[in-house]
């Protein structure tokens, strides 16, 4: 029995002496969407240049943010990718550090609503997506977003939870389309939740749509552009929504860790996630749209993703703060009209 | 029998050192949170706050509601599929037994997902159904708590009826003939015989599925999703969205009683029922 | 053929298709061409299996749910079986505390446990990912060690290896040469169930994922949130069918169910 425990002491031995095996490790948190085509662009060549080690944590922005939070005091991810909002609030507890753009080469040549997302100097946008609807375009017509409310539409939709990144833009256009948009979401609130028995779900993971759509529980539902790709492979009529009140969106920020101890390593891995060369790769294989204007793509890539300094500055994003200040008192009223 | 005391405990120590420390503690702790106050005295606050939410009260019911009709229907179920196993030759029994313990074998997960497509406005319960003429236009049962019921009856019924089963095979074999001979119709052959005899099967199979059925968290969550939150989810919420420890270790804490309660009420069932027989 | 006789096995049979049927369906879903999840599949393939075997987190989380079931088990069993054999053979004061205590982590929702061990074993004491998820695991099936190796103890008499003791034997040495050969299968019994357990944990894994650490089945539930394609589909219908054949072989040699 002792053979049995030294064994398996062993095991467990060998399973964290496996990190320290390399010298050079660089931790950095992001988004599960399209871990293979980015192993294949940006982790694979970026250990070749920098002779390191990548550690990958996946996980969606606001539950990442919640495990730095909660390591603070002994970060263990050095750099992270999260939605604009999540990176200030971020730098507002105190997570993160000034960014050093010296130190990024291709920082000039960033869409200048990507240099400084939030004003604070905290964090770089590397990436944003117009928020619009995918629709089924045999099955219904849409032209405003309070379109999918319609009693015969209703029933075929599934709406973002308010927890979601999508959430709160979707929202945000509703109200617009209502002609009641405060920052407080209450009136749009208020109409998902005279529909909430009859929408389908109120999603959490976009790629659970994919599913739905293909077997016909819903016909549409707003998303954003980077989760579009998997809805064309599919054998149906389904089409990209350009209401009048026009497209919402976001955008997703890099930033770095207070107290890494790789700071250094950290900014050299944005430098290369940022140039010119890995964003084209990245936006020709449908993953992310660039943030870097020197980018250039062809009609038919562009189509599909959100394109162009005109693009970037048409879609109307929630600043930062108002999400922030707000967001609280959303989930409150979500989960009061809409939630039970 | 033996009586040296040292030696036992040197034997049961380290299992019951390792449960209190990686287990027993830090869930204690965990609670603790849930009746401190910002000072770090004792309070209820946290309590009284979560249940005066319209929707957490909607919540717990539902999950107390879902618990308890899942553990109903698997016994009824389960009581039929047990009689029917127990009744074939000891070559079927053997092989049927395997069939019902098989989905135990599949992770959760894959389980539940091909309820989805199952359970689909296109999937073949709406086409049966249609087919049958039960119904004209396709249902909707996905994201619904007749999803959640359904998922969760799937994933703990073979718990209920492997109980049942053995604690039918230890009935004595000519109870149930002597009842008939005595006059019993069906109904109260089961009634009067078939249940106190085989109670502590059915408190067994009961515990594990209710108790299963409250903390399953993959069923809920896809299943139901954020529209039919029950406890476990509207848990996790809090904690990764919300980042709310407070409201989880409350929700912790209710969870942790209802399972045991659970336990309780059905072992007082049996030994009362127990206590009754002896007396006779 | 009177409808009481029709009856039990219709029911039978209600009831295993609906325990078994999407079982099969997923099964079914594994060799479709489709895109998606899809019943009845749309046409044949083996795409979705080779994929499986593509995608470099699933082998990284399936060494690590391998690690911990195996690894798991087997200290549980460590722990388990002197405690199984000091509640069955001695007289303790405290033993239903024991009991108790032991058998906890399956009383206690998954969740919370996972929950606990983050905020006050991983970040306080800076433990890794993996050492965590190795103690929880072990706590998990703990439990079932205990409940399972205290059976087939109590159904093996104890004046063997008192006889073996009058005889001169040591406790230690009676317990090695006599009792242990004869719980031999319910301790295999013990092992398979709590492999079973602990590869297909969810709940206590959730919360314990890490840089580059993540189990089998949660990796899955992330994978699902990215991709929705059948390969899923393929790797359950791959470990269904491996945990299948590992309990066939058990119960074939060893008469496994005897014990469970």
């Amino acid at each position: 029995m002792k053979t049995v425990l030294m064994a398996s002491a062993a095991i467990l031995l060998a399973g964290t002496g496996l990190a320290r095996a390399e010298d050079k490790t660089l931790t950095i948190s992001v988004y599960a969407l399209a871990q293979d085509e980015y192993k294949q662009i940006v982790y694979d060549p970026f250990e070749k240049i920098c002779g390191c080690k990548l550690v990958v944590e996946t996980g969606n922005s606001v539950e990442r943010l919640a495990k730095m939070e909660a390591n603070k005091a002994n970060p263990v991810v050095d750099m992270a990718v999260v939605s604009m909002a999540d990176g200030l609030n971020a730098a507002r507890k105190g997570l993160i550090d000034k960014i050093d753009t010296s130190k990024i080469k291709s920082f000039n040549s960033l869409y200048d609503i990507a240099k400084d997302p939030n004003g604070d100097g905290m964090s770089v946008g590397y990436t944003f997506y117009a928020t619009s609807i995918a629709y089924r375009s045999d099955k219904m017509k849409i032209d405003s977003w309070a379109d999918l409310l319609k009693p015969e539409y209703a029933s075929h939709i599934a709406w973002p939870n308010v927890t979601t990144n999508q959430g709160p833009p979707a929202l945000y256009m509703l109200g617009q389309a209502l002609g009641k948009d405060t920052p407080d979401l209450a009136a749009p609130i208020e109409a998902v939740g005279e529909k909430k028995d009859e929408i389908v779900t109120f999603y959490e993971k976009s790629s659970q749509l994919v599913q739905l759509m293909q077997q016909e529980e819903i016909w549409a539902a707003p998303i954003g552009r980077f989760s579009w790709a998997p809805f064309t492979k599919l054998s149906m009529p389904i089409a990209w929504a350009t209401p009048k009140e026009g497209q919402t969106g976001g955008m997703n920020v890099m930033i770095v860790t207070k107290g890494s101890k790789n700071q250094d390593l950290a900014l050299q891995f944005m430098d290369f996630w940022l140039s010119t060369d890995i964003q084209t790769k990245l936006a020709e294989k449908l993953v992310d749209s660039p943030a870097n204007k020197d980018v250039k793509l062809s009609d038919a890539v562009a189509n599909n993703l959100t394109y162009g300094e005109d693009t970037a500055k048409s879609l109307k994003l929630i600043p930062s703060a108002v999400a922030l200040d707000n967001r609280a008192g959303w989930v409150k009223s979500w989960n009061a009209k809409v939630g039970q | 029998m033996f009586q040296n005391r040292a030696e036992a405990l040197a034997l049961v120590l380290p299992a019951a050192l390792f449960a209190a420390a990686v287990f027993l503690v830090p869930v204690v702790i965990l609670l603790s949170d849930g009746f401190r106050d910002p000072t770090g005295g004792f309070s209820l606050a946290a309590y009284i706050e979560f249940f005066s939410s319209p929707l957490n009260q909607a919540v717990f019911l539902r999950t107390l509601k879902l618990g308890a009709m899942v553990t109903v229907v698997s016994a009824v179920i389960g009581y039929a599929a047990a009689f029917a196993i127990v009744g074939l030759t000891p070559t079927m029994k053997g092989r049927m037994t395997g069939l019902v313990v098989l989905p135990l074998m599949i992770s959760p997960v894959a389980r539940t997902y091909a309820w989805i497509v199952i359970l689909g406005r296109t999937g073949i319960v709406n086409q049966a159904f249609q087919a049958l003429g039960i119904s004209d236009a396709p249902l909707r049962i996905l994201f619904s708590e007749t999803a959640i019921f359904i998922g969760l009856l799937q994933l703990f019924l073979p718990l209920m009826v492997i109980s049942l089963i053995s604690a039918l095979e230890n009935m004595p074999k000519d109870a149930v003939p002597a009842a008939r001979v005595l006059g019993a119709n069906w109904f109260q052959v089961f009634w009067k015989v078939i249940l106190p005899l085989t109670r502590e099967g059915l408190v067994i199979g009961g515990t594990l599925v209710f108790t299963g059925s409250l903390t399953a968290y993959i069923t809920p969550a896809i299943l139901g999703g954020s529209k039919v939150l029950m406890l476990e989810t509207l848990m996790y919420q809090q904690v990764s969205v919300a980042n709310n420890f407070v409201a989880a270790s409350v929700i912790a804490f209710i969870l942790i009683v209802m399972s045991f309660a659970a336990n309780i009420l059905l072992k007082r069932v049996a030994t009362a029922r127990n206590k009754v027989r002896s007396a006779k | 053929m009177n409808a009481r006789s029709l009856f039990i096995p219709a029911t039978l049979f209600l009831v295993l298709a609906f325990l078994i049927g999407p079982f099969l369906i997923i099964v079914a879903a594994s060799f479709s061409a489709g895109e998606t999840l899809a019943f009845p599949p749309q046409g044949f393939s083996l795409r979705w299996i080779a994929k499986v075997f593509t995608v470099d987190s699933f082998r990284a989380s399936f060494a690590m749910s391998m690690f911990l079931a195996v690894g798991g088990t087997a200290a549980a069993l460590v722990l388990g079986i002197p405690a199984s054999y000091a509640l069955s053979r001695y007289r303790l004061p405290g033993a239903e505390i024991v009991r108790t205590i032991v058998s906890l982590p399956i009383i206690v929702p998954g969740i919370i446990v996972g929950l606990a061990l983050l905020r006050y074993v991983v970040v306080p004491f800076g433990v890794g990912i993996t050492p965590a998820l190795f103690l929880a695991h072990t706590a998990l099936i703990l439990p079932y060690a205990v409940r399972v190796v205290s059976a087939s103890l109590d159904n093996l008499r104890s004046d063997i290896e008192e006889a073996a003791v009058l005889l001169g034997s040591s406790r230690m040495g009676a317990f090695f040469r006599v009792v242990m050969p004869n719980i031999k299968g319910g301790i295999l019994s013990a092992f398979i169930l709590g492999f079973v357990t602990s590869f297909n944990q969810v709940p206590v894994s959730l919360f314990l994922s890490g840089p580059g650490v993540r189990t089998l089945p949660v990796d899955m539930i992330a994978y699902m949130e990215i991709v929705f394609d059948p390969s899923v589909a393929a790797l359950s219908s791959l470990l269904a069918f491996l945990s299948i054949g590992i309990v066939f072989a058990a119960e074939r040699f060893l008469g496994f169910s005897r014990y469970v």
